[in-house]
């Protein structure tokens, strides 16, 4: 009986030949690319504590995670670089002279839904800088971003750059907590719609933040007004003894009768959220608005953040870092600054920005995220900034001309032996030309001259060179050109200078 | 030989109560030589095989393909199933054995009546690095549903049996368990979450894909459960409704009754002449049968009187069919589904 065949896990993909070969030498370029900006590799697990992610990676990444316990231990596959870098820094680099920069590449893990489980793992190829602040860090890594595409073959791509900066002013300005901000941050695209559509969003906030049911609704109502009119203490005073009057015991589970009323009386003062996500719903529409090139939206942003009374450092941070970014290039790419823009990341405080390809298709991300090595553990406040491709997107978006070279395999040479005992000189010969810095592909099956040729052919492989034990005695071996059909009698001696001429010829 | 088509049936008290009394329903009779026998076997099907396990354990049997077949909670399923899997659901709803897994959580929690209040508790625990722990014997869907409603700070307990206690053990802070009654869980001083219900289900039918794939005999035997399940489970939700009908003709009578939809029944009335003892024998009157929606019962009665009947009866069907058993036509997609290999380019 057969064996059932195992297959990958949805989601996953297996990299073949001679594609992967493609996949690594992009990689090759962009890590080559990082390294003339002086961005040196490090490497971190994938296996992490599933508390790195959960501490600021932020809620929609928390609900994506590949996390299990093992052994007592709560462990996750990594779904991003960034927190394992600056968990790397505080744990073993806090010392060193800043600011620091380091380059990374490997898999990263999502766990989608079924039924959009194209990418569960995903490439990603980035850097960090570490301990820069400002415009000027966040222009190096918008132009190594670009140098990258370029390398890459990626043409027309377009930037959209943000700030994060804006939005959360409001949101300050608007007294909202911490939870409501974060919820605000990762709701913006939906924020954004029309009134109609971004209603709906609007609901699902204030659900999420003061409840949705009737009961949830305590701050209505005589009982909420009698509350609300007494101080804190003689609320909480009321609240128990009428407990206590009704026969209700508030003892058992892990909570105490104290922090039950305390939080009941907190739901009877909560104020309606809706106001203030309306509010910023309109900021962040406004704020889509009037998104466009730099040299409209800058200033229309700054004349609409006066207005609103919040501060323009932010649209001063992005007019900086377009103008540094700016200086790299003759010409610059093609470039939106739009504000209301956020990425599923929660540490991000400042300039924030994506690339897409043509088809829309998302290419890099990236941004400034000053809090995160404080809120890992480290010592300082320590700015920094990085971004990253997804190898996967930018595979999709190369040009046709990137994409060729995956039909031609990497092997230069066959070398062929006829009999077993031809596997010696065989092997001496695929030997000198390795060392000559060729990729030889020895037939260790004995296939004989037609199958060898035929293989080549099919593969792209330019060379074969046949060795039998007469040409061998005569100190020889035949050397075939597949695509030129020829064939030629070559010595020893002349071997590898015979083949890298030949080879010259396919460059 | 001819092949056995193995069906595994649930061996806890209620649910096997239910499920031998449906299958008897369906007009497949479990014969049991020995109650205390973990084999039996259908009346009317011979080459059918059933064993008896625990609900829990029948998931993983037709997933690893030793039986064919199965009947459990759908909550079992949900909880285990994988998106490539070679369990399929064949019938989702079988009418009995309803259950919900539900968050609980401690009576004196007076102040949460929401998932929402849930969400709120464990935010605020995560500033103060507390943590909110969930004891359930449902992790998947448990996890799924709190990441649904925006609850991503949370831990799971793995908790074998007495999971109600876990509250006032200390062990857990609130809970997610099956319940039927509710009653369990106010014994243990715990209350239900309003909105806080993660899953409804009821008995299922699973089947194992693969299996059934490589037998047309499994695959004709099944089809031959699946009819009669279907025809059992159809026939509940109709009555057939008789009514004395005076008319001229039978077509005048057909117009009279069609013009009310309540009554037009599934396909049209059935109309046969009533021979009327005196002294109404100078009337013509027809026996007018419909087949209607049982929960519309009195509409159709109503309907009936306003179109001049007199009397009318209504039976109980036993067995309603279709053209086809569209379960099974479910199924056969299913076996002919090969498994997608995922794409190895970008």
């Amino acid at each position: 009986m057969d064996l059932p065949e195992i297959y990958s896990i949805p989601g996953t993909r297996d990299a073949l030949p001679p594609q992967r070969a493609v996949e690594r030498a992009l990689e090759a370029r962009l890590q080559s690319v990082f390294s003339r900006y002086g961005y040196e590799p490090i490497d971190t697990p994938i296996l992490e504590p599933t508390e790195l992610f959960l501490r600021k990676s932020g809620e929609a990444i928390a609900s994506q995670m590949y996390s299990f316990t093992y052994w007592n231990r709560d462990l996750c596959l990594r779904p991003e670089f960034t927190a394992s870098v600056i968990r790397a820094y505080v744990n073993h680099m806090q010392d060193r002279a800043l600011p620091l920069r380091v380059q990374y590449a490997g898999p990263t893990f999502r766990y989608e839904r079924p039924h959009e489980t194209r990418h569960r793992q995903l490439t990603e190829i980035g850097a960090e800088c570490i301990g820069a602040a400002g415009p000027g860090a966040d222009a190096e890594i918008l132009a190594m971003a670009l140098s990258g595409l370029e390398a890459a073959g990626v043409r027309n791509a377009h930037f959209v750059v943000g700030h994060l900066g804006a939005v959360l002013g409001l949101l300050a300005q608007l007294g909202m907590d911490v939870r409501a901000q974060s919820l605000v941050v990762s709701e913006m695209e939906g924020l954004a719609q029309s009134p109609n559509d971004s209603a709906e969003v609007v609901e699902r906030l204030a659900t999420m933040l003061a409840g949705g049911t009737e009961s949830d609704q305590l701050s209505q109502g005589a009982l909420a007004e009698l509350l609300q009119s007494q101080g804190a203490e003689a609320a909480a005073e009321i609240t128990t003894t009428l407990f206590e009057r009704a026969n209700l015991s508030l003892d058992g589970g892990s909570r105490s009768p104290e922090e039950i009323v305390a939080r009941l009386l907190k739901k009877t003062s909560r104020p309606d959220p809706v106001p203030g996500l309306r509010r910023a719903s309109h900021f962040i529409r406004e704020l889509r608005h009037l998104a466009g090139p730099p040299d409209q939206a800058v200033p229309a942003l700054r004349r609409f953040l006066g207005e609103q009374g919040l501060d323009d450092a932010p649209v001063r941070d992005v007019e900086r870092a377009l103008e540094c970014f700016g200086s790299y290039f003759d010409e610059a790419p093609p470039l939106v600054v739009d504000l209301s823009r956020a990425r599923g990341l929660r540490y991000y405080t400042g300039l924030i920005f994506e690339v897409y390809a043509e088809d829309g298709a998302r290419l890099a991300g990236g941004g400034r995220y000053d809090d995160l090595v404080r809120s890992l553990g480290g010592h300082e406040t320590v700015p920094a900034c990085g971004f990253s491709y997804v190898l996967e997107g930018l595979l999709a978006a190369a040009t046709p001309k990137a994409k060729e070279q995956s039909a031609r395999s990497s092997v230069d040479l066959v070398v062929a032996p006829i009999a077993d005992s031809d596997y010696g000189a065989a092997a001496h010969s695929a030997a000198l030309l390795r060392r000559a810095g060729l990729s030889v592909e020895m037939d260790v099956g004995f296939g004989g001259v037609n199958v060898n040729l035929r293989s080549a052919t099919q593969r792209s492989i330019p060379l074969v060179l046949i060795v039998d034990e007469l040409k061998v005695g005569a100190g020889s071996a035949t050397l075939h050109d597949v695509r030129a059909s020829s064939e030629a009698t070559i010595p020893s001696a002349e071997l590898v200078n015979a083949v890298l001429e030949r080879l010259k010829a396919y460059a | 030989m001819t092949e056995t088509l193995r069906l595994v049936i649930p061996s806890s008290a209620r649910m096997e109560d239910e499920t031998v009394q449906f299958l008897a329903a369906c007009g497949l009779p479990v014969k049991r030589t020995n109650p205390r026998q973990y084999r039996a076997s259908i009346g009317t099907l011979p080459e059918v095989e059933i064993t008896f396990q625990r609900a829990s354990d029948i998931y993983a049997r037709v997933h690893e393909g030793t039986v064919d077949l199965g009947i459990t909670g759908y909550d079992v399923v949900a909880e285990y199933q994988r998106e490539d899997d070679e369990v399929f659901v064949v019938m989702r709803e079988l009418g009995y054995g309803h259950c919900a897994l539900v968050l609980a959580v401690p009576e004196s929690w007076v102040d949460v009546t929401s998932v929402h209040d849930l969400s709120e508790i464990a935010a605020d625990w995560r500033s103060q690095a507390r943590e909110l722990r969930v004891a359930t014997g449902y992790p998947n869907l448990t996890r799924q549903f709190l990441y649904d409603h925006g609850i991503n700070y949370f831990s799971l307990v793995d908790s074998g049996g007495a999971l109600e206690a876990a509250p006032s053990l200390g062990y857990a802070e609130i809970i997610a368990d099956i319940t039927s009654s509710g009653v369990t869980l106010r014994e243990n001083r715990l209350k239900p979450v309003g909105d806080g219900t993660i899953l409804a289900a009821e008995a299922c039918l699973i089947a194992n894909r693969a299996e059934l794939g490589k037998s047309p005999a499994k695959l004709e035997l099944t089809r031959r459960i699946l009819e009669s399940m279907e025809a059992y489970l159809r026939a509940r939700t109709f009555v057939s409704v008789t009514a004395n009908v005076q008319g001229e003709t039978v077509e005048a009578v057909a117009r009279q009754v069609m013009a009310h939809p309540e009554i037009a029944g599934l396909r049209g009335p059935t109309i046969a002449r009533v021979y009327a003892k005196p002294p109404h024998d100078d009337e013509d009157w027809y026996a007018v049968t419909v087949i209607v929606a049982r929960k519309r019962l009195q509409d159709a009665v109503d309907a009936f009187r306003r179109a001049g009947a007199a009397d009318m009866t209504a039976v109980e069907l036993a067995y309603t069919f279709e053209k086809q058993a569209w379960s099974y036509e479910g199924l056969l997609r299913a076996v002919a589904g090969t498994h997608q290999v995922p794409a190895t380019t970008p």
